[in-house]
Formats: structure tokens, C-alpha cells, sequence
């Protein structure tokens, strides 16, 4: 299943990355960002923040998200996109290691809610503040591109984001999926539907309470004793990576939910 | 239980706002108003529906986008607001909106 994933992984970053097709009126719920000169979709969250400086609600891409997060939850952050990818490859590399407190998990509603939604609404999608003049992933697949194309006409505004997104390359190095966990908008709108999901991973009647599927999740989602999947704290994290399910000593875990 | 109760009051509500928004809802999208007011300012007499009706020289155009147009649109900041509300193209032509991708150059 690992290895599943991985070509998954290698063929939606692939795919959303295609190049000679655009297709922008459409929006995929992974973080791609739709100024990259060779993406396919539009990302959510950039429309999300463009529509609310203009004072609309994209109903479309709203429905979208909703309902990839009612059918899959945030299978989509597992398996589909391209920068949590990137972010488990930087986690294989040699580095110091740490762990985060639980509570920093919330940060990420924060962020959707102030970047996303407020910075948008009162100031402008101009100011430094607006997520997508921080967010990593327009930084790797955007402002890198396009400074290399055409230069640049605000260097301290590159130089930000080039220093936001070595901090969380070093974080990513040093924390499985930092930016997953705590900063991501995109996880924190799937997250909400992720109880909800059709697709979760679930044990079923052979489970002997063991812990070790909450020992070894690496979104850190925990095993209540008496839960069961959904209902297990901090389940909204979890990214059907199956991490769980491989390290299951009876394989009572599947992905398809009850 | 809770979780399906949830998952069918959800479901039915995410796909309507999937379809209303994809294949039904429009926006009504002017010209560029603050290159008009500019136009205006330097002595040049256009017509915009509403306050200026004399002057037939070069009326305000517009179109109605659906929400996949006006998403498209938003990718590479083409759509503003006016100070009135009404939403404007940021760009000199109202057909640079539809179907526009982004160029390097």
C-alpha cells in the first residue's frame, strides 16, 4: 500500500503539473498553486481569498471542497497532493528530530480565518499579510518561476517568502508534515469534514486494543478505548496514509469506513 | 449514527452548492469604471449606464460571467470591485477574461 501511495503521490504531481493543459476554472482540493506557469487547476484557497476580497462566496469551489472532504476527507492531503509529497521526501532526509505539542494543530483554522478570509476582506489580496504572498507552495512553484522568467520588481516581498519557505522546508525536515499539521488552510477546511468521511480508516472486530495504530500515526491522530476510527481523538487529522494499517499486528484496520 | 446523520445533511448541500455555483450562477461584469473615471477626468465624454446618458461617444460594456469563468478569471487577477459594488475587469477589454491563460510573457 506504501508503494501505492507513492505512485500516486508521483502521479498527481505529475498531473496537476502537466504543463500543456490549463484548466483553471476548475478547482482541485490539493495545494497547487494556480500561478505556476505549468499547473492545471486553480487552488482553492486562492480563489476562496480573491472572491472574498471582492465580497462573493464561490459556491462552486465551496461544493467542490465540501464534498471531496464528505467522500474522502483528507485522503486528498495523503495521497494527492504534491506538496505534502514533497514534505515526506524532506522528512526521509538526515536532521535533527522533534515533536509538537497537540494544541499547535489549531493554529491552522487561525490561519485560514485571518490570511485567508479577514486579510482579504479588509486590507487587500496586495498585502504582504494575504496567505498566498506567504504560502510556500506559491513560492516554489510561482514567484521562484516567475523571478527566474521575468525578474522581479519587489525584492523584499521574494526575499520574505524565499525565508517562510526555507523555515518550512527546515521544519518539514524536522517534523513529519509540519506544514500539514499547522499551517495548511486547505487541511483545515478537509479537516472539519474528515469525521464525516466515507473514506476513513476504520478497526474493525479484530482490533485487540493494542495503541499501536495511535502510536505510530504520523499526523499524531490518538486511539480513544472505547472509539472506534472516526470517533477517535483527533481523527480530523488523520490522512489515510495507512500508516496504521501496515503496522496493524491483526489487520484489523481498513479504509473503507463502517 | 451521528456521522451518517451528518454525512446526509451534508452531502445534498454540497452538491447543490456544486451545481448551483458550476452550471447555474452568473455575475454581471463591467468594463474597467476607474479607467473610465480617469478618461473622464482628462476631458474625455463616455457613456456608463446610469450617470452619464448624453454622451454617446464610448458606452461601458458588459457581460455576464458564470462562477467557473469569473474562478478562471480570479487565477490571474482579472476581476475587481468598483466603488459602487459592481464587479470590473481589471483589464482594458472584457473579452481578455474569458478563456485568458496566463503568459510568461
Amino acid at each position: 500500500m506504501e508503494k501505492l501511495r507513492l505512485k500516486v503521490q508521483l502521479a498527481c504531481a505529475a498531473l496537476f503539473n502537466i504543463g500543456f493543459v490549463q484548466w483553471h476554472s476548475v478547482c482541485f482540493p490539493v495545494l497547487n498553486c494556480h500561478s505556476c506557469p505549468i499547473s492545471l487547476f486553480s487552488c482553492p484557497i486562492g480563489v476562496i481569498g480573491k472572491f472574498a476580497e471582492v465580497g462573493l462566496v464561490p459556491l462552486s469551489v465551496i461544493g467542490l471542497m465540501a464534498l471531496a472532504g464528505l467522500v474522502a476527507g483528507r485522503l486528498l492531503c495523503g495521497w494527492a497532493c504534491p506538496f505534502g509529497f514533497l514534505q515526506e521526501l524532506l522528512y526521509k532526509i538526515p536532521f535533527p528530530k522533534f515533536t509538537m505539542p497537540s494544541w499547535t494543530r489549531f493554529i491552522k483554522y487561525g490561519v485560514f480565518v485571518a490570511l485567508v478570509l479577514l486579510v482579504p476582506i479588509f486590507l487587500s489580496t496586495a498585502s504582504q499579510l494575504y496567505f498566498c504572498r506567504l504560502c510556500p507552495v506559491a513560492t516554489i512553484e510561482s514567484a521562484i518561476p516567475w523571478a527566474i522568467i521575468s525578474g522581479t520588481t519587489n525584492p523584499v516581498s521574494l526575499s520574505i517568502r524565499l525565508a517562510i519557505l526555507f523555515g518550512i522546508v527546515m521544519a518539514a525536515m524536522a517534523h513529519r508534515r509540519f506544514f500539514c499539521k499547522v499551517i495548511c488552510p486547505l487541511g483545515a477546511c478537509l479537516s472539519l469534514m474528515n469525521r464525516f468521511a466515507a473514506i476513513f480508516p476504520e478497526r474493525n472486530t479484530d482490533c485487540i486494543e493494542c495503541g499501536t495504530c495511535g502510536k505510530v500515526c504520523p499526523m499524531g491522530a490518538g486511539r480513544e478505548k472505547d472509539g472506534f476510527g472516526a470517533y477517535d481523538e483527533k481523527a480530523e487529522e488523520c490522512i489515510s496514509c495507512l500508516e496504521c494499517r501496515k503496522k496493524c499486528p491483526t489487520g484489523a484496520i481498513q479504509l473503507w469506513g463502517g | 449514527m451521528l456521522r451518517k446523520v451528518f454525512f446526509a445533511i451534508l452531502m445534498p448541500l454540497s452538491l447543490a452548492a456544486l451545481v448551483y455555483g458550476g452550471f447555474f450562477r452568473e455575475f454581471k461584469v463591467y468594463d474597467n469604471l476607474e479607467k473610465f473615471d480617469q478618461l473622464k477626468n482628462v476631458g474625455i465624454k463616455i457613456k456608463i449606464p446610469g450617470y452619464d446618458q448624453q454622451q454617446p461617444e464610448l458606452t461601458v460594456q458588459s457581460q455576464w460571467f458564470s462562477e467557473p469563468e469569473v474562478v478562471n478569471a480570479m487565477t490571474f487577477d482579472g476581476i475587481g470591485l468598483y466603488k459602487d459594488g459592481r464587479l470590473i475587469s481589471n483589464y482594458p477589454d472584457l473579452r481578455m477574461l474569458k478563456g485568458r491563460r496566463p503568459c510568461p510573457t
